[in-house]
């Protein structure tokens, strides 16, 4: 088990930047996730951490040894694809020895060991079976199961949980992490999916036009958010149109229909500058009886009954924003039309230059 | 795969026509060898052995089965090696040239047979390679002409083939030759099986290009038979024909044994 460094990983197809110099510590035993919009570069990141990919530059260090022009299979990696691939010509005992056999290991170590994995990944008395006769989570707890069975350094996943229906990938999500936790094995894990990202990862690091944008834990990325694009890819957010009243850092106020309002922002702001000010719309709060330091009047615009929430709809200044509300009894509702306050906690909103 | 219950009773029939339509010239063959008469004639004038035993005691049909035999197997073994190799490097290469390569290599097929052996006679007589007329060259025209057979089948299964497979290999410790041994040849094997199935049996049968490569002491099955219905009308030709369908389906046979036809057709 080791960590990862990326220096300056940069890999250009044809002068087209697929990845541009990602520079990121990956901890021993950490998980971390690379989140981002498709085509943001993330599997070319993943690839080239596996050996299938030759950078156009940079430095991959894996524990102490420079990997970045070793071939893949000198790196001591392991890898889950997004379909699987399990070998169709061998049966599942097959498959897990795979890597055992190639290392000579003897057979009876092999035997004992792909009945281990077979047990660890709960997929006991499987071993006469072939790919077509596999669901596809079983063929992804083989895959994992092939992999982990030769105890490599680091593990490093595709999206495996995206070929999955909906109530199995929730299940998986747990069980992948438990697993990876019980092992402490380093993992990698590429996902476009915020909710994988946040509910798996120790850190995640959110990727945008071939570059990491934001390094954090999942509450750093949900709460603090450096960049409007990380705000509004993790989560929904509503992003106000707003001008710089006056300071800057935490220390600093915007303008909401002229009423000044505290915020958290960046450095070396000028008053009168257009910034966004962001909320997320659980933390929009409504009601006369609110205690929060903004205190706003808008109008409720339209109600939308979500089971557990209730989702307003609210004209502020003009702009249209979201709040959301716990659905519990003895609170008020709203009906569409009514003048309403709202408000927020300042540390809960964000400014950021657009 | 759709339960055969599920396939109107229409489709059943018309590939019934067919098959019947298609068997008809093999059962045409069968009973002409086994005609008792004198001459090649259809329907046959009663049934005997007579013309299977003229068969089995003719030097000349049964050394041309015997070269037809040999030049089979060898070009089969040939062209399926470099077959499968070159259907690799076609879809594999990201070369400029590729796609040129790949009309080049299916050129065989669509060349008339006459034009292709044809040039090769040309190019042996004229050349001082002592080609002509020998068992070399003969080869040479008869891989040619199954090569792309195997390209084709082999370039199919190549196209369909998932690369993760080969790279999973190559992360759980595969050398790029191991990982193509252990995985991507196994996955592909059925269809370099049927690639070389066809390429046999497209040897067994060449006409056209080996007329021009044959000579009187080194005659392939179809040149022997034809030249036979040329001088004699006999129905030796017919008694070797029962031996050349006779040699296919065998061939089948055995392959099919040794590896699951049934996957080949499947995909
Ligand atoms: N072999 C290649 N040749 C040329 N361009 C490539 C190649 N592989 C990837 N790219 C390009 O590099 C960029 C990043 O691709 P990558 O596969 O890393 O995206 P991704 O973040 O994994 O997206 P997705 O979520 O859709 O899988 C894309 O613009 C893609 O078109
Ligand atoms: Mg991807």
């Amino acid at each position: 088990m080791s960590d990862i460094h990326l220096k300056k990983l940069t890999k250009s197809y044809g002068g087209h930047l697929a990845v541009a110099g990602i520079n990121l510590h990956i901890a021993e035993g950490e998980f971390f996730s690379l989140l981002g919009p498709s085509g943001c570069g993330k599997s070319t990141t993943l690839r080239m951490i596996a050996g299938f990919v030759q950078p156009t530059s940079g430095e991959i260090i894996i524990g102490a040894d420079d990997v970045t022009s070793l071939p893949p299979e000198k790196r001591d990696i392991g890898i889950v694809f997004q379909n699987y691939a399990i070998f169709p010509h061998m049966n599942v005992a097959d498959n897990i020895a795979f890597g055992l056999k190639l290392r000579k290991r003897p057979r009876d170590e092999i035997r004992r060991r792909v009945t281990d994995a077979l047990r660890q990944v709960g997929l006991s008395g499987y071993e006469e079976r072939y790919q077509r006769e596999l669901s596809g989570g079983e063929q992804q707890r083989v895959a994992l199961a092939r992999v982990l069975v030769t105890e490599p350094r680091i593990l490093l996943l595709d999206e495996p949980l995206s070929a999955l229906d909906k109530s199995l990938r929730e299940e998986m999500k747990y069980w992948i992490k438990d697993l990876q936790k019980k092992l402490g094995i380093t993992t990698v894990y590429v996902t476009h999916d915020q909710d994988e990202a946040l509910t798996m990862s120790d850190r995640i690091g959110v990727m945008q036009k071939a570059q990491v944008v934001q390094v954090g834990t999942p509450q750093e990325i949900y709460e603090a958010p450096k960049t409007l694009f990380v705000t509004t890819f993790i989560g929904h957010s509503n992003v106000m149109d707003v001008i710089v009243g006056s300071g800057s850092g935490s220390d600093m106020t915007v303008l909401i229909d002229g009423n000044p309002v505290p915020t958290r922002g960046p450095e070396n702001l000028v008053p009168g500058q257009p910034v966004k000010l962001v909320v997320r719309p659980e933390n929009v709060v409504i009601g006369p009886d609110q205690e929060t330091p903004v205190r706003l009047p808008a109008t409720v615009l339209s109600e939308t009954y979500q089971g557990s929430l209730i989702r307003y709809r609210l004209s502020l200044g003009g702009q249209e924003i979201i709040a959301e509300r716990q659905n519990q009894s003895g609170n008020e509702r709203f009906n569409p039309g009514t003048p309403v306050t709202v408000g927020w906690d300042p540390g809960r909103s964000e400014a950021l230059v657009a | 795969m759709q339960e055969e219950t599920n396939i109107p009773f229409v489709f059943k029939a018309i590939s019934l026509i067919s098959l019947a339509i298609l068997l008809v010239p093999v059962g045409v063959v069968v009973l002409a060898g086994l005609n008792a008469g004198d001459y090649l004639t259809f329907p046959p004038q009663g049934l005997s052995l007579r013309w299977i035993k003229a068969f089995l005691t003719s030097s000349m049909f049964l050394s041309a089965y015997g070269v037809s035999f040999v030049v089979a197997l060898v070009s089969t073994l040939i062209s399926t090696t470099i077959g499968t190799m070159a259907a690799i490097y076609l879809t594999r290469s990201r070369g400029p040239f590729v796609s040129f390569l790949r009309g080049f290599f299916m050129l065989p097929i669509v060349l008339p047979g006459v034009v292709l052996g044809l040039a090769l006679y040309v190019f042996y007589v004229t050349s001082d390679l002592g080609l002509a007329r020998t068992m070399t060259g003969l080869l040479i025209g008869h891989v040619i002409v199954t090569c792309p057979f195997v390209i084709a089948t082999v370039t199919a299964a190549l196209v369909g083939f998932d690369r993760s497979l080969e790279e999973a290999a190559r992360s759980l410790g595969a050398s790029p030759f191991t990982a193509f041994r252990l995985v991507t040849l196994k996955v592909i094997s059925s269809a370099i099986s049927a690639g070389a199935i066809f390429a046999f049996i497209v040897s067994f049968g060449q006409f056209e290009v080996t007329l021009f490569l044959s000579a009187p002491d080194l005659q392939t099955l179809p040149s022997a038979m034809y030249v036979s219905m040329r001088y004699k009308f006999e129905p030796t030709a017919a008694a070797a024909g029962i031996f050349a369908i006779a040699l296919v389906v065998l061939s089948m046979v055995v392959t099919s044994r040794l590896v699951n036809l049934k996957r080949i057709f499947e995909r």
